[in-house]
């Protein structure tokens, strides 16, 4: 009897939290924990940036609409205003072929502050859905995912100020409030996965 | 386009030379060639002006196009690229010309190694083109055409390229077409969707109940209104173009003209008026045709109720109106268990339940001992069942099919193990053989023993095993509730249920003196095990009937004669189950198990037909009675006249009852041929998804369903309950819009 009651409560225990584990990153939900090193090898854990408001940002130096971010310091001057309202920046390269030196030297060619996580796996990048090079996600202070997508209106780099969905969910997430727009088209080059199972 | 304008040109015999040895001489009208993407000293795209004649007239239209050609494995992208990559943007400058919007022919798909990323767009080569006249009053000798292309162009990396291409067009009176840009163009310009009206289809969408709050499901459905297209499609068919609200959206084919539509909800919300558009290819090959798929996300609510809010909201999109209204999920719980409870005076479980009692009298009157344990057995083996089949309903609504209560009686292996199960019990209770191991069992023993548990355990399994097909009535409405409302729900409420089930013979263990109620033991006992040996015995001429409806006479001829097998494996037994020799016993019951299992192998190999395959197999249909489908329902209603539809399957009791008493009924009749009312059956006796959409559609888990659809009405029909009654027909009928004819 004992045995087929502990039976039954270990199926349900068990049935549950799977289901959960295998849903991808969702907007309005806790955001995958993740470790990480970056390209000076140190260990980054999502969890340990709990009460700061995280932006991560989906990167490689190869794709031309990285590039042209780059060049004109999109991001630096986007994390800018924020920075010191606790808002901590971490760019994600998930190329199946990056290595931390290369990483390391494109930061310092750039010149910007914020680690590069080394994500060769690509396993945190399909936690989180990650699909293009740039692909933008904002954390609140309580690891709840507030918004994900490209990081402007303007893929082709046309508009003098185009509207910044990322500016724009920073200054309503650090309010502790929930952005007007959770979600925007990503744009960029594919996210160049390394193939599944290796 | 390309056609109309010969009927507009002259021609004399002496032009026709002129013009072939122009053509000749002159070659396609091309501008340069220009290359873009440079990529290590290659080009990785090419592009050119195209114009589809080598003298333009002022006022009459020609094609103009841009023409790109990639290296290998190279490409560029679709109006919409998909989950990557930039649209290729062509703009046409030149003043004095009037542009028609670019065709686009239906792109290819290509997918990231591991299939994670999609995206459309063009490789090899592709010409996308546009309408162009020059207005009239142009007076210049050749026009300059101009034109930008903004495009990017991957294989693994991408290379973004901005090209100026030009295109010098002689003018004159009369335009001279190029025949070899227009072969050229054959080849891209039938690519090109067409609107569903120009390609003679209709397309209808259904909501769904969504699997969990962040996704939205339903049906597309296709049909002709003329023409013949095809209607099947293959690998790669359907490219999403506009589908705001969602952040993507997947059509699953699932059979002629209809498909299964997910998609994932923005948490930014659906627009007023949510739309999709994409291109779908229907057919293949040569015979392919390509159409713009516009379907707009209906609710179908009668009062037209704010989709995006419901449907962000409640994460499910809403249904049609029912009578009975929608319930919480507190009522769902106490109806599951009270359906429980009455599935008990159903005549599928009733057996088990007065087996149980009369085997529990015994031990009460024969001695006391730990009926309690008894009793918790006999719950734990039903909540392990409820488990059981909570997680497999689970399991398989989360892989996308549509199943209900009384699914796992649309498979014949389950059938026939049942039925199996059934002639084994009921040869049991006539004394054929016993069930226990060695020596005879005396129920006393079976108080403490531990295998008198399990029994009991056993039983319950069994119960829950029997209860499935049968629906009490407040059990569809409970149970299309939870499965709606999500996983978590669906097991509080098949748990609830299997209470429900237990419920009566735990009240008989715990009321203290009800038990010293019942009758006292004696000869009469085993004339009652003997009359609940038949009982089985009907349930198991139900089975074999229903069998027959799953897969014809020759299958169900099959489970007969492994029916008689078990039967002569069962006396066997029953004959050497009290040899002296240990062996001989051992001998005996491995013997049983032997021929049982081999005989098994042999018969058992069943094959479903499809649905609606072969009707004859169902029920044959009679009294004018039509088989459902929903655009036979739509017809009829369009012609005015009311529909009534009965979704029945062979191994649902309750939906039998029904038939053969309400819907068969004198007055009934009458009412229906009255209000002129065509009845239509849906026949869920073996898988439909059809079927099964329509069941989700109304939060209904199982069948009986009676829907009434008014022709004032053809979105929402009212909801009939599953007891019937005639005066509830009557009444349903008289509230139908009066007809005027």
């Amino acid at each position: 009897m004992k045995q087929l009651i502990s039976a039954l409560v270990l199926t349900t225990a068990l049935v549950l939290p799977t289901a959960h584990a295998a849903e991808p990153a969702t907007v309005g939900k806790a955001a995958p924990d993740f470790t990480l090193k970056d390209e000076s090898g140190k260990t980054h854990k999502l969890s340990d940036y709990r009460g700061k408001t995280v932006v991560l940002e989906w990167t490689n130096p190869e794709c031309p609409f990285v590039v042209r971010h780059y060049k004109a310091k999109t991001m630096t001057r986007t994390h800018a205003p924020f920075a010191s309202k606790d808002v901590v920046w971490l760019a994600i390269d998930s190329t199946s072929h990056n290595t931390p030196q290369k990483s390391s030297a494109w930061k310092k060619k750039e010149g910007f502050k914020y680690p590069v996580l080394q994500d060769a796996s690509g396993k945190v990048g399909r936690a989180y859905g990650a699909k293009t090079t740039p692909h933008m996600y904002v954390i609140d202070k309580d690891g709840v995912l507030r918004f994900a997508g490209g990081i402007d209106d303007d893929p082709r780099g046309r508009s003098k100020s185009p509207n910044n969905f990322v500016t724009a969910a920073l200054t309503a997430v650090v309010d502790g409030k929930t952005p007007a727009q959770q979600h925007s088209t990503p744009y960029g080059c594919t996210v160049k996965y390394a193939a599944e199972g290796s | 386009m390309l056609g109309s304008r010969l009927r507009h040109e002259r021609w004399s015999a002496k032009g026709f030379a002129l013009l072939l040895l122009w053509a000749g001489a002159a070659g396609a009208v091309e501008g340069p060639v220009i290359p873009g993407a440079i990529d290590g000293g290659v080009p990785r795209v090419e592009a050119s002006l195209v114009a589809d004649v080598d003298r333009a007239a002022p006022g009459v239209p020609f094609t103009l196009g841009v023409r790109f050609q990639m290296p290998e494995g190279w490409h560029i992208y679709w109006k919409h690229p998909g989950e990557t990559g930039l649209s290729t943007e062509v703009a046409f400058e030149v003043p004095g010309l009037q542009v028609g919007s670019l065709r686009w022919p239906f792109p290819e798909t290509f997918r990231s190694p591991d299939g994670f990323i999609t995206s459309y767009g063009y490789g090899g080569e592709v010409i996308l083109f546009s309408e162009a006249t020059l207005t009239p009053g142009a007076a210049a000798d050749s026009v300059p055409l101009q034109a930008t292309a903004n495009v990017l162009v991957c294989e693994v990396d991408c290379i973004p390229a901005d090209l100026e291409l030009t295109l010098a067009i002689p003018v004159g009176a009369e335009a001279v077409p190029d025949a070899a840009l227009r072969e050229r163009l054959e080849s891209f310009a039938p690519r090109v969707p067409l609107s569903l009206e120009r390609a003679g289809l209709a397309v209808r969408f259904e909501p769904a109940d969504a699997a969990d709050a962040g996704l939205l499901r339903g049906s597309v459905l296709l049909t002709r209104t003329s023409g013949s297209a095809p209607l099947e499609v293959t690998k790669d068919f359907f490219a999403p173009e506009r589908f705001e609200g969602f952040t993507g959206v997947k059509l699953t084919p699932e059979g002629e003209g209809r498909f299964t539509f997910e998609g994932r909800l923005s948490p930014d919300g659906l627009p007023q008026s949510p739309e999709v558009v994409g291109a779908l290819r229907l057919g293949s090959g040569a015979d392919a045709q390509f159409v713009e798929l516009v379907f707009a996300i209906a609710g179908g609510t009668a009062d037209g109720e704010d989709t995006a809010a419901a449907a962000t909201a409640s994460g499910r999109s809403p249904g049609a109106q029912e009578t009975e209204g929608g319930i919480g999920w507190g009522w769902a719980l106490l109806l599951s268990f009270l359906g429980g409870a009455l599935l008990n005076l159903m005549p599928c479980v009733f057996p088990v339940l007065a087996l149980k009692a009369y085997g529990f009298t015994r031990m009460v009157q024969e001695g006391q001992g730990r009926v309690g344990g008894h009793a918790v057995a006999y719950t734990a083996g039903i909540l392990a069942s409820m488990l059981v089949l909570a997680l497999a309903v689970i399991g398989i609504r989360a892989a996308g099919h549509g199943v209900g209560w009384g699914f796992q009686f649309q498979e014949p292996l389950f059938v026939a193990a049942v039925c199996g199960l059934l002639i084994a019990f009921c040869l049991n209770l006539f004394g054929v053989f016993d069930v226990s191991l060695g020596g005879e069992a005396r129920l006393a023993e079976l108080v403490d023993a531990r295998q008198g548990r399990w029994k009991s355990a056993g039983e319950g399994v069994l119960a829950v095993v029997l209860a499935t097909p049968c629906s009490a009535p407040m059990l569809g409405t409970a149970v299309g509730f939870a499965l709606a409302s999500g996983p978590a729900m669906t097991l509080a409420s098949f748990l609830a249920l299997g209470l429900g089930l237990a419920a009566p013979f735990c009240l008989l263990v715990m009321i203290p003196g009800l038990a010293r109620r019942l009758p006292k033991p004696g000869a009469w006992m085993q004339h009652f095990k003997t009359v609940l040996g038949f009982a089985l015995l009907g349930t198991t001429l139900w089975l074999v009937w229903v069998m027959g409806g799953l897969v014809g006479v020759d299958g169900m001829g099959r489970l007969l004669a492994f029916l008689l097998v078990i039967a002569l494996a069962a006396w066997l037994f029953g004959l050497f189950q009290y040899a002296n020799a240990r062996r001989t016993r051992i001998l005996a019951a491995l013997g049983a198990v032997l021929v049982i299992g081999l005989s098994g192998m042999q018969l058992l190999r069943f094959e479903v037909p499809e649905a609606g395959a072969d009707p004859a197999l169902s029920t044959s249909l009679k009294d004018g009675k039509r088989v459902w489908s929903e655009e036979a329902v739509q017809a009829v209603l369009a012609e005015g006249r009311p529909a009534f539809v009965d979704l029945t399957a062979d191994w649902c009791l309750t939906c039998k009852f029904n038939e053969r008493t309400v819907l068969a009924s004198d007055d009934v009749r009458e009412a229906f041929e009255r209000h002129d009312v065509a009845f239509f059956v849906g026949d869920f006796t073996r898988r439909d998804p059809a079927i099964a959409a329509l069941l989700a559609k109304h939060q209904k888990a199982g069948v009986p369903l009676y829907l009434l659809y008014d022709p004032a009405r053809p979105g929402t029909p009212e909801v009939l309950p599953e007891a019937l009654t005639p005066s509830i027909i009557r009444g349903a009928l008289e509230r139908l819009t009066p007809s005027s004819g």
